[in-house]
């Protein structure tokens, strides 16, 4: 545990009962982070939004509206759930839990900063983004498990989003590593202790962040979930109170692309003067307003006109980028 | 092996109730029928009861995004009927409303395109608050925001209030420059244009063979326009030129409709500056019984979505037969034509630029 | 102009030949003796406009369709044809636009029942 403190040492628990009680710990701290950050973070969208719009957004509950999202969770939480008929009950049940475990187990296997992180493997960005992928696939079995036939066609879009959107990212993932020489998190973040690589490579940026927004499922391309003025998504038949947990996932994944965004290509904890994680938490959050502008203003894709996008501009975008990567600097 | 799914009655947009049953294959759609009955009121059987001027607000409820244009052109027949001259004033007068209405009808129509395509209401927003400025300035001259319910025999309610036209110059500055912001803001997103060009292709022979109206068939290369070919108040004075396009997509249309915009606030510009002196009012409520000088009369409007013909058949107190025939009602019918063979996503956007409001479907 | 129902199909294909290719609408008025339909149809190229009516018997209420030369004219036909309870021959499908009703009585005649009761359904 790369902790500078040890509470298992402090409670003078020794072996394997110091360790988990340290792993504990430490998860009950990044999910405090977590739940603080979205809470912060949904906030932010619904004013960012509003003021594009033209409008004030919360402006009633709590100090500038604040405490809305609370109001709205207690709302949810207060409704009635409901199962559709033809539902797998157990599939349907657990798909979204299951995708919320596996972004907050992300999230936590992240190093925050050089001295405070669960673990820094050694092939950490690989192992993340194989588990990133496990995404869309659950939303796919979700669909299914609806016993909704449009929710079944739903959720087949987003396999077929999968498709165009992943290759691009793992080849710009494959360039930022080379270039940084390792694949381990803190290698990566080390390596740009001189320049970012988004100055470095400003085309893998850019076919980083707009696949990266895709793989999140946000506009221009949630098709999949929000796909809702012809065939309903994925989402419909989610009750009230699941859906607090469909928000609450919503916004961690979010959270977790742009922390994945400031590692790869912000510099990470990179930073003076500010204690290395607020530095992470501070890029993360540009990286996630960010986000949210081009949700507010920008118009749907069609099915097609993203895999045309992705094979047409992405996937030889990011390979032009490796391309001059390592005609540059890697060697 | 297609899949029947039904786009309900009730939808995020305001199209209004309008069900549609779709043929899915795949992600292709293979025949789009359209059932349309759910917000019939019986108005043609209604104003066959009550007089002509009891009739005004069952008209302007039939398109209630732009309810002047009903009143006026149901004015228009009853006066064509009983022989009524318009006054000077109140010609121009009543074109400066009409053309402030087709904008305001525009920009709703706009907003809720933009968000049928998926722009998270951002358009919507700004559109409706651009809309509820012409509203507003609309407000000053009946009173309603909108059933306005102010046209009289032979004129209107009330003249324009003091300082009217002043206003309305400030607003209309504005509204171009807004129009070049809408512009630039959706033509110059790629995405924008790649889900509306050549989606829901209308050639011209075809349009005219599946009797569409207004934007649509303007859009498709045919120049008509109701008010430059068979011009009435003050249209011809103030030189009306139609917009038509060729090219027959949503693109197109979109175009046509936001040139259209600024052609009407051309209009209004040179309509408030040559407003003549005298006085618009027009004949009382109750009114002494006039004379049928024409049992039959026909009047043709152009609405903001496409030409409407308004057939009354005259008694003295009230009206015998009324029929609307609604550019709403022809454009839909050709839906099922027009969106054939096309993406599922692209029926949002053929719908959005058909620009359907259902009241004036159903009546 | 007045013609006969039985010159309608052929009379509406002439014309639609010389020029007359947009049809505007269908409507039709109960003058309580008769019914009259009208068809108005347009000359784009030309500017004009001519309107066709026909006279039918209230008994014997029937025109035969004229879709095979004006596409259009499908809804139109159907919205009369309920509303007045006029028979349109020859046409593919039977659906009603506007609502199912239980078929007694056509709402815009002059003499509809407003007092009975009907049953519209929606399928």
């Amino acid at each position: 545990m790369g902790f500078g403190y040890s509470f298992a040492g402090a409670m003078l628990l020794n072996g394997v009962v110091g360790e988990v009680f340290d792993t504990v710990a430490y998860a009950m701290m990044v999910l405090a982070l977590v739940i603080a950050y979205d809470y912060l973070l949904s906030w932010v969208e619904r004013k960012v939004v509003a003021r594009i719009q033209g409008r004030y957004g919360p402006e009633q509950v709590g100090k500038y509206g604040i405490l809305q999202n609370l109001a709205d969770f207690i709302k949810l939480i207060s409704k009635e759930h409901s199962l559709p008929k033809n539902a797998d009950k157990a599939l349907f049940l657990l798909g979204i839990p299951i995708m919320l475990a596996i972004a907050l187990f992300l999230i936590f296997i992240l190093p925050f900063s050089p001295s405070l992180s669960s673990s820094d493997m050694s092939m950490g960005m690989l192992f993340v983004f194989v588990v990133l992928s496990f995404m869309p696939l659950i939303v796919f079995v979700n669909g299914f498990a609806s016993g909704n036939k449009f929710a079944a066609i739903s959720a087949q879009r987003s396999v077929v989003m999968l498709v165009s959107y992943e290759l691009p990212l793992l080849v710009v993932l494959a360039t930022v590593c080379a270039a940084a020489g390792s694949y381990s998190i803190s290698g990566i973040v080390n390596a740009q202790a001189n320049s970012w690589f988004m100055m470095l490579m400003p085309i893998g940026f850019a076919v980083f962040f707009v696949a990266m927004l895709s793989e999140l499922g946000r506009s221009p391309f949630d098709m999949s979930e929000s796909d809702s003025e012809l065939i309903a998504g994925w989402l419909t038949d989610v009750s009230a109170p699941y859906y607090t947990l469909v928000l609450f996932l919503d916004y961690t994944r979010t959270f977790l692309g742009s922390l994945l965004i400031a590692i790869l290509f912000l510099g990470g904890w990179q930073g003076q003067f500010l204690p290395p994680i607020v530095w992470l938490l501070l890029k993360s959050f540009a990286v996630s307003v960010l986000m949210i502008m081009v949700r507010a203003t920008s118009v749907r894709m069609r099915m097609e006109g993203l895999i045309r996008f992705g094979w047409l501009w992405l996937l030889p975008l990011s390979l032009l980028n490796l391309i001059i990567s390592y005609l540059l600097f890697i060697r | 092996m297609s899949t029947r799914i039904n786009i309900g009655p009730v939808h995020p947009s305001t199209h209004g109730v309008l069900r549609l049953l779709v043929d899915i294959d795949g992600d292709r759609v293979e025949s789009v029928e359209p059932h349309v009955g759910l917000l019939h009121r019986g108005v043609e059987k209604l104003v066959e009861n009550r007089a002509y001027m009891q009739n005004m607000p069952y008209m302007e409820k039939l398109d209630y995004v732009a309810p002047l244009s009903y009143a006026e052109a149901y004015v228009s027949a009853v006066e064509h009927a009983l022989g009524i001259e318009v006054k000077a004033r109140a010609v121009y007068v009543r074109t400066v409303l009409l053309e402030l209405q087709r904008i305001a009808s525009h920009l709703l129509w706009l907003g809720v395109m933009a968000n049928d395509l998926g722009q998270f209401y951002t358009v919507f927003m700004w559109a409706f608050r651009d809309r509820d400025k012409v509203l507003r300035l609309m407000e000053e001259t009946s009173g309603a925001r909108m059933f306005h319910v102010s046209m009289r025999l032979g004129g209107l309610q009330h003249d324009l209030p003091k300082g009217f036209e002043d206003r309305c110059h400030e607003l209309l500055t504005y509204l171009e420059k807004q129009v070049d912001k809408y512009r630039n803001f959706l033509e110059k997103n790629s995405v924008f244009v790649e889900r509306m060009q050549g989606v829901g292709l209308l050639d011209k022979e075809r349009a005219i063979a599946l009797g569409v109206t207004g934007p649509v068939l303007r859009a498709s290369g045919v120049n008509y326009d109701v008010r430059s070919n068979n011009p009435y108040y003050a249209y011809d004075a103030l030189g009306f030129e139609p917009q038509v396009r060729s090219g027959g997509d949503c693109l197109t249309r979109y175009d046509v409709r936001m040139m259209e915009i600024e052609e009407s606030i051309r209009i209004v510009r040179e309509a408030l500056n040559a407003l003549p002196e005298g006085s618009a009012l027009g004949m009382p409520i109750r009114f002494a019984l006039q004379a049928v000088q024409e049992r039959v009369s026909v009047v043709k409007r152009e609405m903001p979505r496409g030409e409407c013909m308004m057939y009354l058949v005259a008694d003295p107190q009230q009206p015998y037969r009324l029929h609307v025939r609604s550019p709403s009602f022809a454009n839909l019918s050709a839906l099922s034509e027009i969106a054939k063979g096309c993406k599922t996503a692209d029926l949002f956007a053929i719908l959005g630029s058909l620009d359907i409001v259902m009241g004036e479907v159903d009546r | 102009m007045k013609i006969e129902r039985v010159d309608l199909a052929a009379r509406l294909n002439e014309m639609r030949k010389q020029g007359y290719t947009y049809l505007v609408g269908i409507t039709a008025v109960d003058y309580v003796n008769h019914l009259e339909i009208i068809y108005f149809v347009r000359d784009l190229a030309k500017n004009t406009e001519d309107s066709i009516n026909v006279d039918l018997d209230p008994s014997d209420a029937w025109v035969p369709t004229i879709t095979p030369h004006f596409k259009s004219a499908d809804w139109y036909e159907r919205e009369v044809g309920e509303m007045f309870g006029i028979e349109i021959r020859g046409r593919r499908t039977d659906r009603l636009l506007l609502e199912k009703w239980n078929g007694k009585a056509a709402p815009l005649r002059k003499n509809f029942n407003w007092n009975e009761p009907y049953e519209t359904m929606i399928d």
